[in-house]
Order: C-alpha cells, then sequence, then structure tokens
C-alpha cells in the first residue's frame, strides 16, 4: 500500500517538469464540487490540480508517476482540444447525424455523445479509445515509463481477470483489459458475442499509429456501431452511468480550452471592428466625391453592425461560460503552490502526518494603493531603528596583510623579508596585502499574523508626542512644520480612525525592512492565516532574494486581517524557505497578535492549548534545524501562552509601534550577533 | 596569479550553432568596436560563441596579426582592479611591473572576454567604464600610465541575470556602455544537433537527452535557478558515448549537478527516467 501524500511532493515536480506549469497534487477524496463527482479510485486532470487516488495497493511508488503522467498526456496530446465542428468536418461516420447550434450549456464532448443514442456508452468508448491513443503516443515520448507501466496494468489485471463476454459489460471490461495488455488472443477465446474481434482490431490500428483526437471519435463511432444493439446489463457489475453523471472533469477542461479560442475570436471580431471603422472613415473623406445613390447602404455599415453583435453576443457567451466553469470546479488556484506540513497531537503524543495543507500565495498590491501613509511611516521611524542596525553592521572590507598574494606589496613584511635574506636566513614570502569583504551571511523571515483579529483597534498611545518631545530637533528647529515628516501621522481630525493591530503590525515591516535594507541583511516578509487544516494560506509579500520596491511596499500595505491563525505550518513553512536560502544565520521573527487558534485546530474549537502545544513544537523543530526563532506580540495577556510556547528569552510583549524600534532591534542584535 | 586567466590561441574553428543572427550582430559591433554584454543562464553557450567569433574575426576575417587573440578572465568576488590591470613583483632587490590579463589584452589588440562580470569587485568597473567608452583608455594608476587601447582591442563581458542576487547586479551605468546580446538554452531539436556534434552520441540519444533539458528546466524555481545546461547534457551525452548506461550518466552528470535538494534529486531522476528509453 502506498500512500499519496507520502510521494505528493515528489510528485508535483515531477508533473511540473513534464507540464511545464505547477499543479497541486491532491487526493481524489479531497475534490470538491457542487455539480461533479469523483471517484476515490479514479484519477482527473482540472485546470489546476492533478486529482489522484488517496492510496495504490502497491509498493512502487512509481505507479503514481504512471497515473500522472496519463493524466498529463491527454493535456499534452490533445484530448481537450476536441472541437465539435472539426469532428463533423474530419469523422464521416459523423456527418450525417443532427448537430444541434452549439450552446454554452454543455461541452462539445457532451454534444458529441448526443449525437448517439445512447450517449453513455459513446461516452464510454471513447474514453477507451482515447486511452488507447493516449498510452501509446505516452509509451512513444516518455519510453522510460513503460515498464512501469506494465508493472502497474499487470497489478490491475490481476485483481480483475477478464471474464467471459456474454454482455455489455464484460465486452467493456474485455476492452479495458485489453488497454492493459491482457493477449488478444485469451480475450477472444472468452467472447461469445462474436464483436469483440472487431473492436479489438479498431483500437490495435490506433495502438499501431495514433493520431489525434480525431481518430478516437473515428473509432467510437465504430466500437459504437459494433455493440450498440447489445443491451444494458441491468444485472451485471458494471452500470454505466446515467446521462446526467456524464459530466466529467474532462468535459470542463474541454469547455476551458473553448473558453480560450472564443477569448481569441473575440479578439478578431474587435480587431476586424477597428479594421472597418478605420476603413469607414477613410472613405468618408473619400465617398464626398463619391457620389452614393439615394438609399444606398454601403456594404460595410451592415458590416460593422453585425460585427457588433456577433462581438456582444460572444462576450455574454464568455461571461457565462466562465462563470459555469467556475461553479463546477472552483475558482483555479494557479498562482499559489500548496504544501503539505506534519501536525502536533499533543494529546496523543504524536505528529499526524501531512495533515496541513498549506497555500503559498504571493501578495500582490492593489492597484493605486495608499503608499504615503506608509512612506511617511518609514520616514519617521526609520533613522532611529536604522542607528540602532548601524551598531551591528560590519565594516565593508579589511585590509589583511601579509598574504601571499594580493593586491599590493606589505611594506613591513617586505623589510622584514629584506632582514631575514641579510641575515641569511629563510624570508617569509607572505609579502603582499589585500582587502578582503567581510560577510553577513544572515537571512531573517518575518512572518506577520493576518488573523481577523489583527482588524482590532489598539488602544490609542499615550499622548507624549514621542518624536517631538524626546527627540526635539535642534538643529532646524524651522522644519518643524506642516511638512515635516516627523508629524504624526493622522491630522488631528474630530473623530480620528482608531488605529488597528494589523496597522501596527504593517508598519513595524516597513520600518525593519528599510533598516534591513540599509544593513545589507537578506530578509523575506510574509503573511499567514487561513481557515481549517486543508486551507492554511501563507502570502509573500517578499522573498529574500528580492530588493524592495515599490510593489513591494504595495504587498506590506495590502496586507489585511484575514481569518484565523494555525501558526504551526505557517511556521514549518518560513523555517523550509529560510534553510532553502542557505544562509550560514537563520532567523525567523513571529509577529502575532494572540495565541494560535483555527476552526479544527484541536479537539475543540474553543480550546488553545492543542494550537500552543502545536506551535511550540514548530518552534522546536525550527530550533532543531538551527533557525533562530523570536516571537513578538501585541497581546498584552501574551506572557500566559507565550511562556508555554518558547523560553522567556524568545519573546516579547509590545505596546505601540513607539515600542517596536528598539525592540526589534534588540531582537535582531541578539539572534545575529 | 589569483585570476583564472585563460589564453587562447584558437587556430581550430570552435563549434557554435547559431540560434538566431547573434553571429552578424556581433560582427557587426566589432566593427564598430561596440563593447559586447551577452546576458544568459550558464551552460548555454556564451564563451563557446565568443570563441567561436574570435576565431571568424582573427583567423579568418579581417585582424590577422594577434597571436593570441582571445583573454578570457573568469570573474570571482576576489578579483580586483589590480588582477586584471597588474601588479610589481619583487625581483631580486627591485620591483619589476607585470602586466595583467586586461592590460595584455588592451596592448596587443585582443579580445578581453570577461565570464560572469558581477562576479567581481565593484573597483573593476572604474577600468571598464574608461575602456568602453569614445576614450578607450585603460588608467593604470600604480605606474601611472594612461594606456590606449589598441584599434582591435575589444571588451566583451557576460553576465547572468536569473542566477546572481539583486544585490549583484549590474549598474546601469555600466550596463548602458554595452549593447547587450539574450542567450538562452536553444530549443529541444538544435539542441539535439549540438549535443550529438559535442558529445558523440547517436541522434536518438541526443534527442532525448535535449527533452531531458527541456523538462528539467521547467522545475529551475525550485532551488536551482539555472535549470539544467548544455554543457550538462553534453557531458551525459559524452559519458553515454563511453559505454556508462543512460540513467547512470544522467544521474551523475545532472542530477547531482543541478541540486542538492533530495526531493527535487528525486523527481529529476523520475522525469530522467521517464524520458530515456
Amino acid at each position: 500500500m502506498i500512500e499519496l501524500a507520502e510521494v505528493e511532493e515528489r510528485l508535483a515536480l515531477f508533473a511540473e517538469g513534464i507540464a511545464g506549469r505547477y499543479l497541486h497534487i491532491k487526493p481524489s477524496s479531497e475534490f470538491t464540487s457542487r455539480r461533479l463527482r469523483l471517484g476515490v479510485e479514479e484519477s482527473a486532470l482540472t485546470r489546476d490540480t492533478l486529482y489522484l487516488p488517496e492510496r495504490l495497493a502497491t509498493v512502487d511508488p512509481a505507479a503514481y508517476r504512471v497515473l500522472a503522467l496519463q493524466q498529463l498526456c491527454h493535456r499534452e496530446f490533445g484530448t481537450f482540444r476536441f472541437n465539435i465542428e472539426e469532428a463533423r468536418a474530419r469523422v464521416a461516420a459523423l456527418g450525417p447525424m443532427q448537430v444541434p447550434e452549439v450552446g454554452v450549456r454543455l461541452s462539445d464532448f457532451q454534444l458529441l455523445f448526443q449525437q448517439f443514442s445512447r450517449p453513455d456508452l459513446a461516452s464510454r468508448l471513447l474514453q477507451i479509445a482515447e486511452r488507447a491513443r493516449v498510452d501509446t503516443l505516452m509509451m512513444g515520448h516518455y519510453p522510460g515509463i513503460r515498464r512501469h507501466f506494465t508493472a502497474y496494468c499487470t497489478l490491475l489485471l490481476n485483481g480483475s481477470p477478464p471474464v467471459p463476454v456474454d454482455g455489455l459489460a464484460p465486452l467493456l471490461h474485455a476492452l479495458d483489459c485489453h488497454l492493459l495488455g491482457a493477449p488478444r488472443l485469451l480475450l477472444e477465446d472468452l467472447d461469445q458475442t462474436a464483436r469483440l474481434g472487431r473492436m479489438l482490431e479498431n483500437l490495435l490500428h490506433i495502438q499501431q499509429s495514433p493520431r489525434d483526437i480525431y481518430q478516437s471519435v473515428a473509432a467510437c463511432c465504430d466500437l459504437y456501431k459494433a455493440c450498440e444493439d447489445l443491451p444494458q446489463d441491468l444485472t451485471g457489475d458494471v452500470v454505466l452511468p446515467l446521462e446526467e453523471e456524464l459530466d466529467s472533469p474532462a468535459n470542463w477542461l474541454q469547455r476551458e480550452g473553448r473558453l480560450d479560442d472564443w477569448r481569441e475570436d473575440l479578439a478578431a471580431l474587435e480587431e476586424q471592428m477597428l479594421a472597418v471603422d478605420m476603413l469607414e472613415g477613410d472613405e468618408a473623406l473619400a465617398g464626398e466625391s463619391e457620389n452614393l445613390q439615394d438609399g444606398q447602404v454601403r456594404p460595410e455599415d451592415i458590416n460593422l453592425q453585425t460585427l457588433k453583435n456577433q462581438r456582444d453576443t460572444l462576450a455574454r457567451r464568455i461571461d457565462m461560460e466562465r462563470s459555469a466553469i467556475q461553479d463546477a470546479v472552483g475558482r483555479p488556484l494557479l498562482d499559489a503552490r500548496s504544501f503539505r506540513y506534519d501536525e502536533w497531537d499533543y494529546l496523543h503524543r504524536r505528529y499526524l502526518p501531512h495533515w496541513c495543507r498549506l497555500y503559498e500565495e504571493r501578495l500582490e498590491g492593489e492597484q493605486n494603493p495608499d503608499l504615503q501613509t506608509l512612506q511617511a511611516v518609514m520616514r519617521r521611524h526609520g533613522p532611529s531603528v536604522q542607528k540602532a542596525f548601524e551598531q551591528i553592521r560590519p565594516q565593508g572590507y579589511q585590509r589583511v596583510h601579509r598574504v601571499a598574494d594580493g593586491d599590493e606589496l606589505d611594506f613591513n613584511a617586505l623589510i622584514a623579508a629584506r632582514q631575514d635574506v641579510r641575515a641569511g636566513q629563510t624570508p617569509d614570502e607572505r609579502v603582499y596585502s589585500r582587502r578582503d569583504r567581510v560577510h553577513r551571511d544572515v537571512c531573517a523571515a518575518f512572518l506577520v499574523d493576518l488573523s481577523a483579529s489583527t482588524d482590532d483597534p489598539i488602544d490609542p498611545p499615550p499622548p507624549v508626542e514621542w518624536d517631538d518631545e524626546e527627540f526635539p530637533n535642534l538643529r532646524e528647529p524651522a522644519a518643524r512644520d506642516a511638512d515635516d515628516p516627523r508629524a504624526p501621522l493622522t491630522p488631528a481630525e474630530d473623530d480620528p480612525p482608531r488605529r488597528r493591530i494589523i496597522d501596527l503590525q504593517r508598519e513595524s515591516m516597513l520600518v525593519m525592512s528599510s533598516a534591513l535594507e540599509k544593513l545589507g541583511d537578506s530578509y523575506g516578509i510574509y503573511g499567514f492565516s487561513g481557515y481549517g487544516r486543508d486551507c492554511v494560506e501563507f502570502y509573500v509579500a517578499k522573498e529574500p532574494s528580492e530588493a524592495f520596491t515599490t510593489r513591494t511596499l504595495a504587498a506590506i500595505a495590502s496586507m489585511k486581517p484575514k481569518r484565523s491563525t494555525r501558526m504551526g505550518p505557517a511556521i514549518r513553512h518560513a523555517v523550509r524557505k529560510l534553510i532553502q536560502s542557505g544562509n550560514a544565520m537563520k532567523v525567523l521573527l513571529i509577529l502575532s497578535d494572540g495565541f494560535p487558534q483555527d476552526t479544527d485546530y484541536g479537539p475543540e474549537r474553543g480550546e488553545h492549548e492543542y494550537g500552543v502545544q502545536d506551535t511550540a513544537r514548530a518552534l522546536q523543530e525550527a530550533h532543531d534545524k538551527g533557525v533562530e526563532t523570536f516571537c513578538v506580540t501585541v497581546d498584552r495577556s501574551g506572557n500566559d501562552y507565550l511562556k508555554r510556547m518558547c523560553p522567556r528569552s524568545r519573546y516579547t510583549i509590545i505596546e505601540e509601534i513607539e515600542d517596536l524600534p528598539e525592540a526589534l532591534s534588540m531582537v535582531y542584535q541578539t539572534l545575529t550577533r | 596569479m589569483r585570476e583564472a586567466a585563460n589564453l587562447a590561441n584558437l587556430d581550430e574553428e570552435p563549434y557554435y550553432l547559431p540560434v538566431g543572427d547573434e553571429v552578424e550582430i556581433f560582427q557587426a559591433a566589432y566593427e564598430s568596436r561596440l563593447p559586447v554584454l551577452l546576458k544568459g543562464p550558464t551552460g548555454c553557450g556564451k564563451t563557446r560563441f565568443v570563441e567561436h567569433m574570435v576565431w571568424r574575426l582573427y583567423r579568418q576575417g579581417p585582424v590577422s596579426d594577434v597571436a593570441v587573440p582571445l583573454i578570457t578572465l573568469s570573474c570571482n568576488e576576489d578579483l580586483t582592479a589590480t588582477d586584471m590591470v597588474g601588479r610589481f613583483l619583487l625581483q631580486g632587490d627591485s620591483t619589476v611591473w607585470q602586466d595583467g590579463p586586461l592590460t595584455q589584452a588592451v596592448r596587443s589588440g585582443a579580445i578581453c572576454y570577461l565570464d560572469e562580470i558581477v562576479e567581481a569587485r565593484k573597483d573593476t568597473t572604474v577600468l571598464i567604464h574608461s575602456l568602453t567608452d569614445h576614450r578607450r583608455l585603460l588608467p593604470i594608476d600604480k605606474t601611472g600610465e594612461l594606456l590606449p587601447a589598441h584599434p582591435d582591442f575589444l571588451l566583451v563581458m557576460s553576465y547572468n541575470p536569473g542566477y546572481q542576487s539583486v544585490l549583484k547586479d549590474l549598474k546601469p551605468s555600466t550596463r548602458q556602455r554595452f549593447v547587450s546580446l539574450a542567450f538562452d538554452y536553444p530549443d529541444p531539436e538544435r539542441e539535439a544537433v549540438i549535443i550529438a556534434h559535442e558529445s558523440g552520441v547517436d541522434d536518438p540519444t541526443a534527442e532525448r537527452l535535449a527533452v531531458i533539458g527541456e523538462k528539467v528546466r521547467n522545475l529551475k524555481e525550485h532551488g536551482f535557478e539555472e535549470g539544467v545546461s548544455t554543457r550538462l547534457l553534453i557531458y551525459t551525452g559524452a559519458l553515454i558515448r563511453r559505454d556508462i548506461s543512460p540513467r547512470r550518466a544522467a544521474d551523475i552528470a545532472i542530477v547531482n549537478a543541478v541540486s542538492d535538494d533530495p526531493t527535487v534529486q528525486d523527481a529529476i531522476g523520475d522525469i530522467i527516467d521517464a524520458v530515456l528509453p
């Protein structure tokens, strides 16, 4: 028995390599849709996810690769590029059939199946023909998979061997067995309907020279003819799905592909309209001398109106189709990546393996964010933090004396060497000096809690004007006017907006960033939230390898209170990122506003001990992996649970941003020393 | 000397398969003595391209009387301006001046190729600036000499935008002194031709190796920014040619070379396993 969770990460990389883009890997049981169902044994591909059975009855992990590759090959070899118009044009057997108007409601596959009196059977037969085609192409393009494919097929075949063919269900089963590699002679020996031979011939033809999906459609027509008169077995093991159950993710993938085609059509129509429009403009000038006769309408006029109508219809259709697709298969998470993490269950003193699914997404700034407030904060608090940081900043270069090779001669060494020569001794040959760069090899990760509670207001700061009273600007007293960047943030109003915890967190991140930027350490800024163990959200505002730009600023500005606080997986993910950074010194700073909690973080919702224990365990894991951690919280009751999560030297509680420069720089100095 | 200066005579034609119009562009740039910047990932053929062009220009084309037409400097973070320009050496009781590779090239009219320039220390940019604008001068401050460049001299640099960190990027003032040629890995068909030529494997094997290259490059964000280079694929081919089994050859030349992360290594192994017959 092999579990998907065990191979998920490796399989995701494999799929990304083959497909050229990232796909989430999930067990079929996690497939949720209001319209579709997916059996737990089935595999399927949607736009962003590859669904595979949760466990397989084999010990060979390559079986999962076979299943994944089969799904990916359907995309690679054009199954979803199927188009009903082209099918009619290319498959002679379809020609005389009645084809309804292309509707929005159905995929082209469903339109095809409706051509048959038994759509369920046609669907099943196309699936068989298409598997014959895609599997063969797969073996040609990825020859290395053949041995794994054979092994897996043998396993399946042993699980359900061919049976005497006396009706439709056993007949279809025999075709399946053929695809799994059952010997043809054996199958034909079992055949009592005298149809199998002809049908196998059809499949063999595809397998000998596989082409495109329309070849499979043609084969499907032939297969259908061969067995359409067989009644549906009511007693058989294999029950064909009812027509309304015919829907499958493949239909929706086809519809998504069709949507792209429509979008291209729309763009073409708009281009055409523009061209006609311009032509008309030209002709309007020329037309003055053209003398059109009364009542004569220029053909372009009609043309433009028709084009407009066409475009509007198409645009409406695209909108409807898009919402239908989202309704069926959900909003695709195309830019996110998913990861699984264990969770510590302190009640049973064990890890729950692959318990949480974490989605990593980029935090994109809004279109026109209001950055002035944040920039003002940076100007206001930046200098003091920076001053503190400058003390830990090493000199860029140091001259190293008495080395064997360098850019300058070291005169002291030279004189000593000459003395030695005169004295008849062997001189030291290291007579150069060299400037060496002094490295600070630090990577810091800031993990900001974006739970809903960060929306809460914080108590207004004491009325002391920190900047004016304690640090009066004696040099330029004239500068303390309205333009003063050090002036209070919010101008006095009747009802000033209350500062929330999230504001404090955002501002802290900015002040730290600007200071670290000067220090030259690499650092990442992440936010986390989520809801439930299968949806932990991890937001990336800045990766350590990126420079701090206005985009980062916008991303930080767009940090908003979201949902819960499942801290364990977020810490584990941040630690993973730190380890990947490859820096010698790794620091994780967590900014939060309260204890860890989530809807299913523990046996009962209101109970916090489970979350605290898991977080403590995650922090311990980080420590074991060589990552220095520190928690900063704005929760005054933080002492209660923080001391159970980490040692006293590893957390601090702050009350206002004014405390932050000192607190953070002290923390950072201690940690990176 | 610490720097890895490489002097090439280039009597034989170095193999190079053009992907676009880069040969014509380089030729035109050389004729106008415009400094050239080659951008592209590691192992995609930048150095080979320079060698090929030097051979074309100095051994086939207009310039012929330079004994060592190409001087390559592989830059690293210890490479200083002194290493490039030259230094005083001790000789008996006196010191003698020794030209560095850049000075040699400037004097003799060779092409000086600075490989991975952003790795070099910042003080080297001063030299680059005066050599790459209309002045074409090399100031040697240790001797007080202001050396005008030989008419045939040209400076060519390469850099790798993906792999260097943002902190180590080229300054615009440096970048804007060069005409830039962007390089990338060739498409699988061309790459197969290159692999077959360079390693001597048969065409079907070369084609399989090119597919591996294409697929593994899809994973380049996972701990290895570069993907697998054409050079590594050629190494694999060369090992296969020496009767190492293809999977084993790919294992040592590709899997272990591009990543240290065990999961990524496993996944690359899986891809190779699927693509190879």
